[in-house]
């Protein structure tokens, strides 16, 4: 048999729903805001029915379309006319409503059955029309619990309390808006609301408006020189104080969280009409005084409750506290205080009561209850097919049209959200073809779920992940036909392509970037930072792309010496045209450049044309070497034409040095880049596997060394090197996954480390240098042999001590391999 | 981190409007950095009032409710892409006029 396991709290002031899985209950959010509970409030505003914190939100606007607390009128003839609708309506009309949206917040397996929460003090009719508002909601069985009962449940079924005694316990419930305490007697696993008392116009809503009143405005008076400032932001005349109200209303609510965990609290506040900020200490001693005579007011009615049941303090084994107002430590010190029993705030108060009728849900089996519901029960509608969505997939505005059509003269709803819960249409009736204009975050993609209903409103039809993208795309532009670079240094003293726009990005573009300087450029100096802009391929040498704008920041530019590791800021920006601006901003020294570069005007520096020729030629000669000793004769030959082709350029370059006026250059350019995608194509593949493999062989060792000697540290840097790793080895770029392979050695390195013995190596590499490589050879004969005996001793300490000082004695001191090496363009 | 943004916000809104020129870029380059970080922050000023925009959580100052706009944001709203996925995590709480 199947069970409910669905728990619903159907509260005055906010609901929400929970189910019972394996052993615990999970909450739903709310798709549309993400939060885990619903305020039972209904608006109806231009044509669409909002539920929840929009709806709430228009009370202030159009109060005589919004309706809340409606729990209240609950089982009793009342009748709300909705004046925007001209339709009258019932407590039972607006809960279903509220249910509607709770059982939309469960993703696919909608529940059939509930368990929904009823107030202690509801009688036969008001819970009667509970169980009406669930049915009208499509539930075909609710089981209704009552609110003290749940709340004893979800505590005790979270830490594991016994149940099976007889004991009483008091449910404190301190909500928003309402307080309820209930007496509860457990035994033998029966729970038994004994009575209650409460007051339905007290809760933490009043507390913020005594803060706001008491704490706020006497402070604020003096610094806008006026009197009777609440009074005035109050009034039901709308003054020049109703905008503060409700900042300080937000701030108040802030302040009251805080204090719950800290013993002051500074509130800063804009005061536009004094055009100035002021800031105040308020201290939870002063917020416990104000809050006093309403915890007093709880008490009372607590206390009462007890006195006409009989029950004496000591009687109450537990105080359980729910509502979000219980959160205020001083609630919790007080009750402690006064009552003498223990004061049970271990699970979360605005989620107990749907935790407790989710766990009761899980205790029970489903019936097959077709009497009771009969005649309420509709056939499963037939879903809707041949609805036509029709929209831009890309849009370059704030708000996109979305039109639908369903045949056949369908009259019904629709509802759209957008999956990141920041956007919902309500639910809007239509007749054959709708349009909403869907509201798009900008620059991302944009995904929105469509829902139609029927007229009882069960949905028909649903299509997910409707994408719209804005601004990443301009449909009319034209698309890039190769990927736009910038080249910067590694850290092995190499360069590689960054790509700053894709092929086929849809021109115009624009994008900001950050690096950082690679090595520091003394003013003065000589010395220059390249910025060297390509078109070609991301995963090509740099040398093999064509180059579409060149900027070199020359020593004597800068206003002040650049340092290593200053950030850089650089624009890009690429018109219709294909003219492409740079802009480079160093705020360090308050350098900003900015130069346009024609599309039609090749950029060619002769110096780095010959940096990159001369470099390729040791390449090169280590290629032949490594693919003679394979036997590779083809690739050698080929090889060897193409150092030929480089010698040729070399001295081609050194033909045209004061050459102005021919475009010879160009020549030599175009074919430098040929040569370069020659020598790609031939190596670049090989290097890339060998890389990747060399990759492979670290990571494998220190996974092992990890598993033999754990260290959690160590743990954390390796994961953090591989964690992109799908994205790094598919770059086709030597020097990135070079450069994580030299990270990973760094960590293997310091693993070997960990082991004294590693020392005993690294000492035999000093011992064994030669002698006259120390500035004093009779003191490092004496280190050497020190150290000897220390390795017989196994005295380490003392080993790393003659390791250090024999460093120091060197004269030439050895590289450290895994330093960054300096870069060639500057830019990192 | 969604109140560290908050925070963020809170002190570029205090500078006032002619010093803020000198910020500018250091204010472009936290949001840049958020957004590398999955943070997408979005300030919903003098944007008109949307009874739809489940992004923001409205105060609303004028009663007779026509063309309604956003005066005062207390708070910005805080999306966060988390595996491909952008999800709402604070609305916006602001003053509508």
């Amino acid at each position: 048999m199947e069970n409910i396991n669905f728990g619903i709290d159907l509260g005055t002031t906010n609901s929400g729903i929970g189910k019972f899985q394996s052993g615990k209950v999970n909450i739903f959010k709310n798709p549309v805001g993400f939060r885990d509970t619903l305020p039972s409030v209904i608006a109806y505003r231009n044509g669409r029915i909002l539920v929840g914190d929009k709806a709430r939100e228009l009370t202030s606007v159009q109060p005589e379309n919004v309706f809340s607390s409606f729990k209240r009128k609950m089982g009793s003839e009342f009748s709300y006319h909705v004046p925007a609708t001209q339709e009258n309506k019932t407590a039972i009309d607006f809960s279903a409503l509220v249910l509607k949206e709770l059982i939309n917040f469960v993703g696919d397996e909608k529940p059939t059955s509930a368990v929904i929460t009823i107030p202690a003090s509801f009688d036969t009719i008001q819970s009667n029309a509970t169980k009406s508002a669930g049915y009208s909601a499509g539930l075909q069985e609710v089981l209704l619990l009552q609110e003290p009962i749940a709340a004893c449940l979800a505590y005790a079924n979270t830490q594991n309390i016994s149940i099976d005694e007889s004991k009483k316990w008091l449910v404190y419930d301190f909500g928003g808006g309402t307080f309820d305490v209930a007496l509860v007697s457990i035994n033998n696993r029966e729970l038994k609301v004994i009575d209650h008392e409460g007051n339905n116009f007290l809760g933490g809503l009043d507390i913020d408006n005594l803060i706001l009143e008491h704490l706020f405005c006497p402070i604020l008076e003096k610094e806008l020189g006026t009197d009777n400032l609440w009074k005035q932001m109050v009034s039901a005349e709308k003054g020049i104080y109703s905008k503060l109200f409700f900042e300080l209303l937000y701030r108040a609510e802030e302040a009251k969280k805080e204090l719950s965990i800290k013993e002051s609290v500074y509130v800063e506040l804009e005061l536009e009409l004094a055009s100035k900020f002021i800031e105040f200490e308020i201290t939870r001693q002063q917020f416990n005084e104000l809050i006093h005579p309403k915890v007093e007011e709880t008490v009372k009615l607590t206390k009462r409750l007890l006195e006409k049941n009989n029950v004496s303090n000591q009687q109450v084994e537990r105080i359980i506290l729910v509502g979000g107002t219980t959160y205020i430590p001083y609630v919790k010190e007080y009750l402690h205080q006064e009552f003498e029993s223990t004061v049970d705030s271990s699970i979360d108060p605005t989620t107990a009561i749907i935790v407790g009728a989710s766990y009761y849900a899980g205790t029970k089996t489903k019936q097959n209850l077709s009497t009771e519901k009969a005649e309420i029960k509709e056939e499963v509608p037939d879903q809707l097919r041949d609805v036509k969505l029709v929209y831009e997939v890309n849009s370059q505005d704030n708000e996109e049209l979305l039109t639908g059509f369903v045949p056949n003269e369908f009259s019904g709803y629709y509802r759209v959200t957008r999956t990141d819960g920041g956007f919902d249409s309500g639910l809007i009736s239509f007749h054959s073809k709708f349009n909403e204009f869907l509201k798009l975050v900008p620059k991302t993609s944009n995904f929105f779920h469509v829902k139609i209903f029927n007229k009882h409103q069960v949905l028909v039809f649903e299509q997910d992940n409707l994408s719209i993208n804005h601004g990443i795309y301009n449909i009319s532009g034209q698309p890039l036909p190769n990927d736009i670079c910038l080249e910067v240094d590694d850290t092995l003293g190499t360069t590689y392509l960054e790509r700053i726009f894709k092929k086929n990005d849809i021109l115009p573009l624009s994008k900001k970037i950050y690096k950082t300087v690679s090595k520091t450029i003394l003013k003065d100096s000589g010395a220059q930072l390249i910025i060297n802009i390509v078109e070609g391929k991301a995963e090509t040498s740099p040398a093999s792309n064509l180059c579409i704008g060149y900027l070199e920041i020359n020593a004597s530019d800068l206003s002040a010496n650049l340092l290593k590791g200053t950030d850089i800021e650089i624009d890009f920006e690429i018109s219709e045209s294909r003219d492409l601006t740079v802009n480079v901003f160093i705020d360090a020294i308050n350098l900003e450049i900015s130069q346009v570069f024609n599309a039609s005007a090749k950029q060619v520096s002769i110096p780095k044309v010959r940096l990159e020729l001369e470099k390729s030629l040791n390449n090169i000669d280590y290629e032949i070497e490594e693919f003679s000793i394979n036997n590779r004769h083809e690739i050698v030959d080929r090889l060897n034409d193409l150092r030929l082709e480089i010698i040729e350029l070399l001295k081609a370059l050194i033909d045209i040095e004061d050459d102005l006026v021919t475009d010879k250059i160009y020549n030599i350019d175009e074919r430098k880049r040929k040569a370069f995608q020659l020598y790609d194509d031939l190596v670049r593949r090989k290097n890339v596997i060998a890389e990747i493999e060399e990759y492979q062989a670290y990571k494998a060792e220190i996974k092992e060394d990890l598993l033999l000697k754990p260290n959690a540290k160590i743990e954390h840097v390796f994961n953090n090197i591989i964690k992109n790793e799908a994205q790094f080895l598919n770059s086709n770029q030597t020097s990135i996954i070079r450069s994580k392979t030299k990270e990973l050695q760094k960590i293997s390195h310091e693993m070997y480390y960990q082991h004294d013995e590693s020392y005993v190596n690294l000492f035999y590499q000093y011992a064994y240098k030669e002698i006259s490589d120390y500035s004093n050879e009779s003191v490092a004969r004496k280190h050497i042999s020190n150290g000897e005996r220390a390795i017989k001793n196994e005295n380490y300490i003392e080993l790393k001590a003659i390791i250090s000082a024999l460093y120091h004695l060197l004269k030439i001191k050895p590289k450290d391999y895994f330093e960054d090496k300096n870069g060639t363009l500057g830019l990192k | 981190m969604k109140d560290i943004i908050t925070q963020i916000f809170e002190i570029e809104n205090k500078i006032k409007t002619e010093d803020f020129a000198s910020f500018k870029r250091n204010f472009q380059r936290i949001y840049h950095e958020l957004e590398q970080e999955g943070y997408i922050v979005v300030n919903p000023l003098h944007q008109p009032y949307d009874e739809r925009d489940a992004s923001v959580e409205a105060n609303i100052l004028n009663e007779s409710g026509q063309s309604l706009k956003i005066t005062k944001v207390l708070k910005p709203t805080i999306y966060k892409n988390e595996n491909g996925n952008r999800i709402l995590i604070q609305k916006a709480v602001v003053i509508v006029e």
